[in-house]
């Protein structure tokens, strides 16, 4: 509230005595958002057609790619591996994108009626969350079959971990920009942008590109994938990179939503 | 006006009440958006409006369009930040507002369940209050239906019962009836007069208002004001009337 104004008379929406967990109501604000989500054909069709296409499709175009010194894997191999990342990530980056900048009226309702911004922030990231989940597993399944795949779970793992911290690209995206034209074009240029340099497909050598949101994922996944090996030093610093992100997105969506942005 | 204290927090189940007794205060509402582009155009919508609504008064707000009348419901709802000003509330707050404002892909049903999650209600108190509110505005048939495929009228009529499911105390509505058939349009004021008579405190808000006698006041929202009006444009002789009206008077 800015210039002196004030409110009161309990909470905003001088809701009575709580007959609900705060577990309960999130659990309830994270089943109707996931129910949303599923109930879309659309998210469905993509969320399911989307990795196949992607992880199959840059593994065809690189098999014609050489094969330079740098690289790690055949590139047909390469390719696969750089969609299925780049799959995973992007379908989350959409969903957090489409999460908040969807239903922000609704949700602005929802909170005069009781649910407070932290319980709105956090189920509408539980759903991001949940969702992106289901990316990998998709995406993961889709490597799977046309790639030997040498250590799984940790591929899994970095899988995940690159849906969730598109997720929360997305979630920031919304929230900063909440049009869902002009906030999926920064998605896809964004994600085009860092994919490609963190893919390893092309040799770049500056300390600049370690600050690409999917350098750690990528760089985790190949080793997961090629080498069998968790690589114990990517995996801390993409977690710290997902938490530092976290306070990021809290930050930018407790200002804008203290804003008072409404018509 | 005398500034009558507002009423203490009033509980689940204080809906007993004297029409004496304030339970909405709007003090020198201040409002305006700014544009972002420093070539932009700013506007002036709310400039020092004050408002009281005591228990058991239906108020109706008129004005044109552009007027603010959304603005300054928003403001009084806390669901939008006034630059300057004060609002008191006591008790339960139920809002329609003129969007109906919901979740397109969830069903009538669990549109009650989220709401009700969010105004702490229990599945039982949800259940009973979707089912006596889906017979009195007649959706009941609906109930299994996704949002996004009720027409428009029955969009609102869920609109409508979203804002009632937690029995509130100050009632907030912003177009209420807009889409209804004439039956709905009856029972919704059937219902506002049984509120009333409970203690509860009704603000509508409306480009006009065609049933004068319906409202204990009328008010015009104009130039960034809220006057009180005989609800044909004229400023009501309201000489020395307390602020907070008798609504058996009025009526």
């Amino acid at each position: 509230m800015s210039g002196g104004a004030t409110a009161s008379g309990g909470d905003t929406a001088g809701r009575p005595p709580a007959d609900r967990t705060r577990r309960d109501r999130l659990a309830t604000g994270v089943l109707a958002h996931v129910r949303e989500f599923l109930r879309e054909p659309v998210h469905v069709v993509l969320l399911l057609a989307l990795p196949p296409l992607v992880v199959e499709g840059y593994g065809r175009a690189m098999a014609s790619f050489p094969e330079f010194p740098y690289m790690t894997a055949v590139p047909a191999t390469l390719g696969r591996i750089n969609g299925a990342v780049f799959a995973a990530a992007f379908l989350a980056g959409l969903i957090g994108l489409f999460q908040v900048v969807s239903a922000v009226q609704a949700d602005g309702r929802l909170g005069v009626c009781g649910f407070s911004r932290t319980e709105l922030f956090v189920s509408r990231l539980g759903t991001v969350a949940a969702v992106s989940v289901g990316s990998a597993v998709v995406t993961f399944a889709t490597l799977w079959w046309r790639v030997d795949v040498a250590a799984p779970a940790a591929a899994f793992g970095a899988l995940v971990l690159a849906a969730l911290t598109y997720g929360l690209i997305g979630v920031l995206i919304g929230t900063v920009l909440p049009r869902e034209l002009e906030g999926s074009l920064v998605l896809v240029f964004v994600s085009d942008f860092d994919d490609f340099l963190a893919s390893g497909i092309v040799d770049v050598d500056s300390p600049v590109v370690t600050l690409l949101p999917l350098h750690y994922p990528h760089a985790l996944f190949r080793s997961a994938v090629l080498e069998g090996a968790a690589a114990t030093d990517e995996a801390l610093a993409g977690l710290a990179y997902l938490g530092v992100l976290f306070l990021v997105v809290l930050g930018a969506y407790v200002r804008v939503a203290s804003g008072g942005e409404g018509a | 006006m005398p500034n009558i204290p507002i009423a203490a927090d009033r509980g689940p189940d204080s809906h007993e009440d004297d029409g004496d007794t304030v339970v909405l205060r709007g003090t020198g509402i201040e409002k305006s958006y700014d544009s972002r582009l420093p070539w932009g155009r700013g506007v002036e919508v709310l400039d020092g409006v004050d408002l009281e609504i005591g228990a058991s008064e239906i108020v109706g707000i008129v004005g044109a369009n552009g007027s603010g009348k959304s603005t300054l419901m928003q403001v009084l709802v806390g669901a939008l930040d006034a630059d300057a000003g004060s609002v008191e509330r006591s008790g339960r707050v139920g809002w329609c507002p003129q969007e109906s404002l919901l979740y397109d892909r969830l069903t009538v049903a669990e549109t009650f369940d989220l709401f009700g999650a969010a105004y702490g209600l229990s599945d039982e108190a949800i259940e009973d209050a979707r089912e006596r509110l889906a017979d009195r505005l007649d959706f009941e048939e609906f109930l299994d239906y996704q949002v996004r495929h009720l027409s428009g009228g029955n969009r609102q009529k869920v609109n409508l019962a979203v804002a009632l499911l937690h029995d509130p105390d100050v009632l907030l509505l912003d177009e209420p009836y807009t889409g209804f058939d004439w039956e709905t349009y009856l029972a919704f004021w059937e219902l506002t007069e049984e509120l009333t008579e409970r203690g509860t405190a009704i603000a509508i808000i409306s480009h006009f208002v065609s049933e004068r006698e319906r409202f204990d006041r009328i008010y015009e929202l104009r130039d960034g004001d809220l006057v009180e009006t005989d609800g044909d444009g004229s400023p009501a002789d309201r000489s020395g009337d307390d602020a907070v009206a008798d609504p058996t008077e009025v009526a």
